[in-house]
């Protein structure tokens, strides 16, 4: 079985990494990179705790080839704040108490950031919908669309 | 640290691990690196629910190159279990659901691992299984456990030898026979509860390495690392003393990561590569069915009252799907039995509350505690009496709720609580009586109420320990054994330590993650009991090192510790009005005058907590001075709206109101609510684990579904009440289970309301209302 | 047999033109596998379903993630085309919004980002949300084998559940659909066990527009998905609207001769009662949703 030499930028540091070819995304992440923000909670596409930015849009990195992602860009909860300051939408989940056990966390922040992003200012039910696919088994929700829309309002000042 | 926060408990401060959790950096068990040395360990599973194992043949395993070890039963001849050892580590002669492990693979890779792990050839001689407790019940039923009556079993659970029935719990108050001719209406129905499976977000996973010392080293996902170093080292016969369990961030528990399930497996993997770190982790599907589900039930229930209200008599059967393995599901037969009157004040009750082994998955602890299960009957039989009594629900809750004072259906006096206050207030919230317009011709409007009780289950003396250690610049390390599940218990330990210190709740760190090295004791953070227990633990530790300075520098000051106080992280003097800082002196200790020498030095406060109280059951009654440590009661009240040509329930608004005693975090309670109604409403519409000839055939989340960010209820009104516990943490108890107990059946009543027909199978699916309504 | 914790061993080929797919597909047979998105090949390897030896990537080759969309031609999508792709692009919200609303459907927004139109139609399982829209949209799907190109109508694309005509060294390069009839109006609705997010267990594609030369003056196209081994037509039902006048009755009639043509089962999801009655309501809902579009002269071709 062939390795692919691929190169990959990583929460903004390039990365040259050898992968083989049925090493999902995420276990590159996790293994090789050490970065073990992003989960595993099913490794079917299901659950969302592994989702990652790929190339600037929310993907589930267990049913991604990490052969797949050469000259790539991937954005791991671990790349969402800068210089040490939270990015609005993981300090709303902080303020506003979306976190529980932590577990979906990283890809549920992901999931909203990439929402905020493709539209700043979503509806409660834009929110919801944009999360289906990033279950929470502790929360109900509630705090984590409360944070979303608190992130949404900040990020408009 | 900016924010100093004083007196936190009461306030909503914000949670000690949050931080960690929204940067990627909270550490969780599968997230640990162990380098290149690491194995992964795969469990070889039975296909059938129930076979005697004729032949096993690891050889074919063993030649696979990479695969380091293969261990069988053979290996681990001893039992294992919590109450009941009633399970081996890895099967012997006989598998009973499946799933049962029956041999593991250690290989270079999970890889590796995974294809040996079905290369190992094990032939089976399958044996008729027994698929219903109903049927596992009859004489003639086939026996899963010959050996039951040679099983070791705590004092309080009476298995019955040459039987399927592991425990049976019984009560029998006042004369039921001849309650029934008083009463004005007697309903009678009966009741099923699917297995469903708590779904963590995190599967669980385990890491062991036997050193070659002896030291056995256990990471796991646990919300138990001292019952599983007791319980593992126990069976493979290892000191406790050279057991250590390590337990870091949990990916949610619910009680599937209580006791012990899969970890033993990769602590007797790993004993065959001594030195070598062994990793075992579920896949989602394994998940599933090979750790705990939540048992199923069937409950039958009569209960009839008198035209003026009252309830007058009771009469249960629960028939508990106990599974393959009863070691911990025995004690929910327990728990059912001694609330099984629901949160109220009946005279006469006849109970019996069995505990059956099947060929299903092992029945292990989920969220409640068998109380969503018991109360899913309870409370639609309250509702279908008060119905035929022409009495309002709520009213009719109202007129029979156990007060404080009351005698309960064990002979323990209740203690003085807030349900009526509960079930008033969620009734307010939904407008109780008050008739809505459905929002299209094709929909209808219905509301419900149910109310609950829970006392934490558990043995009669289980134990809290914690420390309190001060760092030089008076910040405080904080030593727990509980674990961190998502419900917040390192947030309330800082928080109680600071308040009962004396200083900023920005200054407590909580010696995390939990290791049975070095952390205190806890028996397992489950039942509902940690704010209450470890909770006392902390606050009895932070005051022996409160007591501890304030005699330093009493001694320092020549004045009466009596006279002095902690308050914002210094020493204030009510008699001298002096202040001292508490940096350096809880390290270094004060100077004698003169430099006539030291005192003090290092404080450590230490602190324990354990009920001392509870006593025993009459086996035959039920009956005895105080069966638990305490109930916590709470109600709640659904409204749905149910479309007539789909069958789809949507859960307009979920009102919930519980009472805490006293909430040391408020906005953490109202978490706790809004998750725990959450995961009951989904279990209320959506799960069932589903079964054909034993086999689970939608252990996935492609067909186990559960709900999302868009099937929530968007309006869930949360609320608690404040009577505190006579012995809890400024009254403080616990409410992690109590938010999933009251659900289905309030969602139920709604339905009810709505519709006219009554559901006693869950889940209320839309296929299952939309084929009842054109029955109907 | 329960699925493993991780994927067996296989190789990647990322393709760059389509006669290295057919050169590798002739090489390796049944030992290869095609991916675009990968959202049903993985977890189909993973659940030991395939035991593919060679993964072949299909979604670098020319084209196969472009939409192209043509007043008079119609539109392509390129079969790497993913679903959020499809359900955002201008064109197909425009003029086939029956197809957007599909591809919103499915699953998640972060495997809509991988999911492909291609796999989900390729995969050939009788729930694919982009299957009953194809259908009233007179899809015709692109296949490219060693003799070159053809296309084949989606109502002869299906041969079963996970049975496509496609043969050996075969695979779809695009789904073209033709401009879609002056002033029609589609709706796709879908029930799962979640409000959304789940697999249909059942779906009803409803397209509609004026036709002077039916009686009723209007035509209507049903396609029902999960409820029989393929997506179904349902003649009976289309014949009986053109035939009466729009409205509740001839709505709710032409429910029940959907709901009489659906051949659906038992399965874990839902009963093959249930299923049946849902074709039923869906069918009517989407008729009066389209009706009432229809009828709204704000709508544009």
């Amino acid at each position: 079985m062939a390795n692919h030499a691929i190169t990959v930028t990583v929460n903004g540091v390039k990365e040259r990494v050898d992968v083989p070819s049925n090493m999902t995304l995420l276990e590159m992440l996790r293994q090789r990179l050490a970065l073990t923000g992003a989960k595993n909670g099913c490794g079917a596409g299901e659950c969302g705790a592994c989702t990652v930015l790929l190339d600037g849009e929310p993907v589930n990195a267990c049913m991604v080839l990490a052969a797949e992602v050469d000259g790539a860009a991937v954005v791991t909860v671990e790349g969402l704040a800068q210089d040490g300051q939270l990015s609005a939408v993981q300090q709303a989940f902080v303020e506003e108490g979306g976190v529980q056990c932590g577990f979906c966390t990283p890809g549920m922040l992901i999931s909203a950031h990439a929402l905020l992003q493709r539209n700043p200012r979503p509806t409660e039910d834009e929110i919801r919908e944009a999360l289906v696919g990033n279950l929470c088994r502790c929360t109900g929700y509630t705090r984590i669309v409360r944070a979303v829309q608190k992130a949404a309002q900040g990020g408009v000042e | 640290m900016s924010e100093q926060t004083t007196n936190p408990v009461g306030k909503s401060v914000p949670r000690v691990d949050a931080y960690d959790k929204v940067t990627g950096a909270a550490a969780f068990t599968d997230d640990l690196q162990f380098g290149p040395g690491l194995l992964f360990g795969r469990a070889v599973r039975s296909p059938y629910p129930h076979a005697l194992i004729k032949r096993l043949d690891v050889g074919p395993a063993l030649e696979l190159r990479g695969v380091k070890a293969v261990v069988t039963g053979a290996d681990t001849p001893g039992f294992i279990g919590l109450y009941l050892k009633d399970r081996h580590i890895f099967c012997t002669d006989r598998v009973r659901y499946v799933g049962d492990p029956v041999a593991g693979v250690v290989a270079a890779s999970e890889e590796i691992a995974e294809e040996a792990a079905r290369r190992v050839v094990v032939e089976y001689e399958e044996l008729p299984a027994v698929l219903d407790p109903l049927q596992a019940i009859q004489p003639d039923a086939p026996l899963l456990h010959p050996d039951l009556g040679s099983y070791d079993v705590v004092p309080f659970i009476f298995p019955q030898p040459g039987t399927n029935i592991s425990n049976v719990f019984r009560v029998r108050k006042g004369d039921v026979e001849g309650a029934w001719a008083q009463c004005d209406a007697v309903v009678a129905d009966t009741y099923r509860v699917p297995h469903i499976q708590h779904v963590p977000i995190e599967p669980h996973v385990a890491i062991a390495r036997w050193d070659l010392s002896g030291e056995v080293t256990l990471w796991s996902s646990t919300q138990s690392p001292f019952a599983q170093r007791d319980l593992i080292a126990h069976t493979l016969g290892i000191s406790q003393g050279d057991m250590r369990v390590i337990g870091n961030y949990i990916g949610g528990g619910f009680g599937s990561k209580a006791g012990v399930s899969m970890e033993a497996l990769a602590v007797a993997m790993a004993r065959q590569v001594p030195g070598r770190p062994v990793k075992v982790r579920m896949t989602r599907e394994e998940e599933f069915y090979c750790c705990f589900v939540r048992q199923g039930l069937v409950a039958r229930v009569k209960i009839g009252g008198t035209k003026e209200g009252r309830i007058l008599a009771l009469q249960v059967e629960y028939y508990w799907d106990a599974g393959a393995y009863t070691e911990y599901g025995v004690n929910i037969t327990r728990a059912a039995g001694y609330s099984s009157t629901g949160p109220y004040n009946i005279p006469n009750v006849k109970t019996d509350s069995y505990c059956l082994y099947t060929n299903h998955p092992v029945g292990g602890p989920m969220r409640g505690f068998g109380m969503p299960e018991i109360h899913w009957s309870i409370e639609q039989s309250v509702d279908q009496l008060a119905e035929a009594l022409a009495i309002d629900p709520v009213a009719f809750r109202q007129r029979n709720c156990v007060q404080g004072g009351d005698v309960i259906v064990t002979g323990m006096t209740m203690h003085p609580h807030g349900l009526s206050e509960c079930i008033e207030r969620v009734a307010q919230r939904i407008d109780w009586g008050k008739k809505e317009v459905p929002s299209a011709p094709h929909k209808r409007r219905g509301k419900g109420v149910a109310a609950c009780w829970k006392a934490p289950a558990m043995p009669p003396n289980p134990g809290s320990e914690a420390w309190v250690r001060f760092n030089e610049d008076a910040t405080v390390s904080v030593g727990v054994g509980g674990q961190e599940l998502g419900q917040g218990a390192f947030t309330v330990a800082a928080q109680v330590a600071a308040e009962a210190l004396g200083i900023p709740y920005e200054w407590v760190r909580i010696a995390n993650p939990v290791d049975t090295k070095y952390s205190p004791y806890e028996w397992q953070t489950v039942a509902s009991r940690i704010t209450w227990s470890m909770g006392n633990a902390v606050k009895a530790a932070a005051e022996d090192a409160r007591r501890q300075i304030l005699e330093i520098v009493a001694r320092y000051w020549d004045q009466d510790p009596g006279d002095l106080d902690i308050r914002g992280g210094e020493v204030v003097s009510s008699k001298s009005e002096q202040s001292l800082s508490l940096r350096n002196l809880v390290v270094y200790g004060l100077p004698l005058p003169d430099d006539q020498g030291w005192i003090g030095g290092p404080i450590i406060g230490r602190g324990k907590f354990m009920p001392t109280y509870v006593t025993g059951l009459d086996p035959e009654t039920g009956q005895g001075a105080r069966a638990v440590v305490h109930y916590t009661t709470g109600a709640q009240a659904a409204e749905v709206e149910v479309d007539l040509e789909t069958g789809r329930v949507e859960l307009l608004c979920i009102a919930a109101a519980y009472d805490v005693g006293k909430a040391i975090n408020p906005e953490q309670v109202h978490a706790q609510l809004e998750g725990g109604v959450v995961q009951g409403a989904s279990s209320a519409l959506l799960e069932a684990l589903t079964f054909q000839d034993g086999r689970p055939v939608n252990a996935s989340f492609v067909d186990y579904r559960i709900m999302t960010a868009v099937d929530a209820p968007q309006r869930i009104l949360t609320d608690f009440v404040e009577v505190p516990q006579d012995d809890g943490p400024w009254g403080a108890r616990g409410v992690g289970e109590h938010p999933m107990i009251a659900t289905a059946p309030a969602i139920a009543n709604a339905i009810y309301d709505a519709l006219g027909i009554r559901f006693n199978d869950l889940p209320l699916t839309a296929e299952k209302i939309y084929l009842a309504l054109q029955g109907a | 047999m329960l699925a493993r914790p991780g994927l067996v061993s296989f190789d990647y080929v990322r393709a760059r033109t389509p006669g290295e797919v057919v050169q590798l597909l002739a090489e390796h047979g049944a030992d290869a596998r095609l991916m675009m998105g990968g959202t049903d090949l993985l977890v189909r390897i993973r659940d030991g379903a395939v035991r593919p030896r060679l993964v072949v990537d299909l979604k670098h080759l020319p084209g196969m993630r472009d939409i192209l969309y043509q007043q008079q031609a119609g539109l392509t999508v390129g079969a790497a085309v993913t679903m959020n792709q499809l359900a955002r692009h201008p064109a197909v919200v425009a003029h086939y919004p029956l197809l957007a609303q599909a591809a919103n459907s499915v699953a998640s927004y972060p495997l809509r980002n991988r999911a492909t139109i291609g796999g989900n139609l390729c995969n050939a399982s009788p729930c694919a949300d982009t299957a009953p829209p194809s259908y009233v949209l007179a899809g015709r799907i692109v296949v490219h084998g060693s003799a070159g190109e053809q296309e084949v109508a989606i109502a002869d694309f299906f041969r079963g559940p996970g049975q496509t005509v496609l043969q050996p060294g075969q695979f779809v390069t695009a789904i073209r659909f033709p401009p879609s009839p002056a002033a029609a109006s589609g709706r796709y609705l879908k029930l799962g066990r979640n409000k959304a997010g789940d697999l249909a267990i059942v779906s009803v594609a409803v397209l509609g527009f004026p036709d002077a030369s039916a009686p009723s003056g209007y035509r209507f196209r049903i396609a029902l998905g999960a409820v029989a081994p393929v997506v179904l037509r349902v003649p009976a039902a289309e014949e009986w609207l053109a035939h009466h006048p729009p409205g509740a009755e001839t709505f709710a009639r032409a429910a029940d001769l959907a709901a009489a043509a659906a051949s659906p089962i038992d399965d874990v999801r839902a009963s093959a009662d249930y299923r049946r009655a849902m074709v039923r309501t869906l069918t009517r809902r989407g008729l009066n949703a389209v009706a009432d579009t229809i009828a709204a002269p704000t709508g544009s071709a």
